[in-house]
């Protein structure tokens, strides 16, 4: 159905977390080092939801913030840290103490959930591939059982082959450079698997550092990472992703991460963290402000763009 | 900066592993020691080598600071492509095209398995790590796996406690027997002590040459099990001064790693 691309779905982000993200749900984080969607996860953590499924490829503080603040169940990633490089010490207390309570796991080679989530975009039955044998990853399961991979042979070489079965999500949340109203959403930079994970959603949710006119997209389409008929709410939210960082808008804040590691090492550190830097703000503005123009100014560097490329227009024979 | 010929344990560690690069190599690059391996040996002896990343990036040129993560926006502006991770992990690494990878480590035991993952049980770990990223495709799928880590005795247990990224898993033709292609996997461990390598039969890793100043039996002692050391057990020769001088005035002349700038908030 397509009635969905002509809907303008813009939203403020408090709706678009309370129409779209239910307890219970499973959460898709895009996302890879950059455009990490802090601003929504903080909206999320805000709103107290829980028994969330969060599913990502790269782990980082983000996570750690979700698991510390008591609204997740489970897990689905390659790894959990905080990339100083150091623990995820929320992360940490959960798995070694089960604080702030119990929660479940399940770990995939970064390719083999890449797979995962193209098989689940695509819909496909699994994927077979040659990663992750011989590993523990691939030995040991965590909530999904014995549905995590399966280890067959290939009925057309008879070699040793891992299947992968399809990572589905009941939302998604991507934080990207610039979208119509739409959903048309589009991304450059780094996207680890980004594309197929978003693209595994049946709700997206798209926060976008700007919206702009449909023509700068139809300009360019070729940089669409969603198309708008999939996607639910579009929300125009500028330094979404900071501290991580959005390509050609602003850099990562490397400083963070290692304040973030001091802050957090205790529970009360960590409980203080969240209300001063999420439950005491009431929206992005707010967060923004309290970072300080100082360090955002900063963070804006300076500019190396490309050339304009052709598509042409096709009019007479 | 003063140049004489004093050197850390960790720069040589650095120099060490930049030497096993070969010029033209493709080189996958994990997050911390082997970023500055992987640069440096780009600008010294492997200038034509690519350097690839997990998330989607491929680069031929030094970028304009040195990447705190690997996925740092730095290394994306000037790429030669920037996409996903089919284009790397899949079209590359996958498709058998990756001559080496380069991966630090938290314990490694005697057949090059590599635990990032956990200390103790897994399901309920006394330490709990951080996982593997893309490390695992790395250890099962990369033609020579080259990891890095400081030594200690309790980072080299004759097993580990969780196999994050295989190596040779139980020895002998046990990585083959699992699925893995043939002529993956590692290649050299680099120490602050020394490089060790894998007997090509056994699969059990050897002493191969230790840095100068390192004596044989106190390699033996820093390690979980009885260790083999080679017959022509090596010196490597120490850090060149172009080597050193390249690595502190051009790869990390900001001290980020070295001197650990990074951690100050």
């Amino acid at each position: 159905m397509s009635e969905l691309a002509f809907k303008d779905k813009v939203v403020g982000m408090k709706q678009a977390v309370e129409e779209y993200v239910h307890d219970g749900d499973t959460v898709y984080l895009a996302g890879f080092i950059q455009g990490e969607p802090f601003a929504a996860v903080h909206e999320i953590i805000r709103q107290g939801k829980k028994d969330l499924t969060i599913s990502t490829a790269a782990g980082t503080i983000l996570v750690d913030q979700l698991i510390g603040s008591g609204c997740t169940k489970r897990v689905i990633s390659s790894y959990v840290w905080n990339p100083v490089p150091t623990s995820a010490h929320a992360f940490r207390r959960a798995i070694e103490q089960d604080i702030p309570h119990h929660i479940e796991l399940e770990e995939y080679s970064l390719f083999a959930l890449s797979l995962a989530y193209f098989a689940g975009a695509l819909d496909l039955p699994y994927v077979a591939t040659k990663t992750l044998m011989g590993s523990d990853l691939a030995k040991r399961s965590g909530f999904l059982g014995d549905k995590k991979i399966s280890i067959q042979q290939s009925p057309f070489t008879g070699e040793t082959v891992c299947l992968i079965p399809p990572l589905k999500h009941d939302v998604g949340i991507i934080q990207v450079q610039r979208s119509d109203a739409q959903g048309n959403a589009q991304l450059w930079g780094v996207e680890g698997p980004t594309k197929y994970g978003i693209q595994s959603c049946s709700r997206i949710i798209v926060c976008t550092e700007e919206i702009v006119e449909q023509e700068i997209v139809r300009r360019d389409p070729a940089r669409t990472i969603v198309p708008g008929f999939k996607v639910s709410a579009v929300v125009e939210e500028p330094w979404g992703s900071h501290p991580s960082y959005v390509q050609g808008i602003y850099d990562r804040d490397w400083k963070y991460f290692p304040f973030y590691d001091e802050s957090t090492k205790t529970i009360e550190g960590f409980n203080n963290f969240v209300k001063d830097w999420i439950m005491d703000i009431r929206d992005r503005k707010e967060y923004l402000a309290k970072v300080g123009d100082e360090r955002l100014n900063k963070l804006r560097g300076s500019s190396l763009t490309s050339n304009p490329v052709d598509y042409g227009h096709y009019d007479v024979f | 900066m003063n140049h004489n010929n004093e050197y850390t344990a960790v720069e040589m560690m650095i120099i060490a592993t930049a030497r096993e690069i070969q010029d033209g190599d493709i080189v996958f690059v994990g997050t911390y020691w082997p970023i500055l391996a992987g640069l440096l040996a780009k600008r010294t002896h492997a200038p034509t080598s690519l350097i690839v990343l997990e998330g989607g990036v491929i680069r031929d040129s030094n970028p304009e600071r040195i990447p705190l993560v690997v996925s740092d926006p730095c290394m994306i502006s000037g790429s030669l492509l920037c996409g996903d991770c089919f284009d790397t992990l899949g079209m590359i690494l996958h498709a058998g095209q990756a001559d080496a990878a380069l991966l630090s480590a938290t314990t490694v035991d005697k057949y090059g398995n590599i635990n990032t993952t956990c200390v103790g049980d897994y399901s309920k770990p006394k330490t709990r790590l951080s996982g593997s990223g893309g490390a695992c495709d790395f250890g099962c799928l990369a033609n020579k796996v080259l990891i890095m880590l400081e030594h200690h005795k309790r980072r080299f247990p004759e097993r580990v406690d969780y196999v994050t990224t295989p190596g040779y898993l139980e020895g002998f033709d046990s990585r083959e027997k699992a699925g893995l292609k043939p002529n993956t996997g590692p290649s050299a461990v680099i120490t602050t002590l020394g490089l060790f390598r894998f007997e090509s039969d056994s699969k059990e890793m050897y002493l191969d040459a230790h840095y100068p100043g390192i004596d044989v039996q106190k390699v033996k002692e820093s390690m979980g099990w009885e260790l083999k050391v080679s017959p022509e057990v090596k010196i490597i020769t120490p850090p060149t001064e172009k080597e050193l001088r390249t690595l502190r005035e051009d790869v990390d002349p900001d001290g980020m790693f070295l001197r650990d700038a990074r951690t100050v908030s």
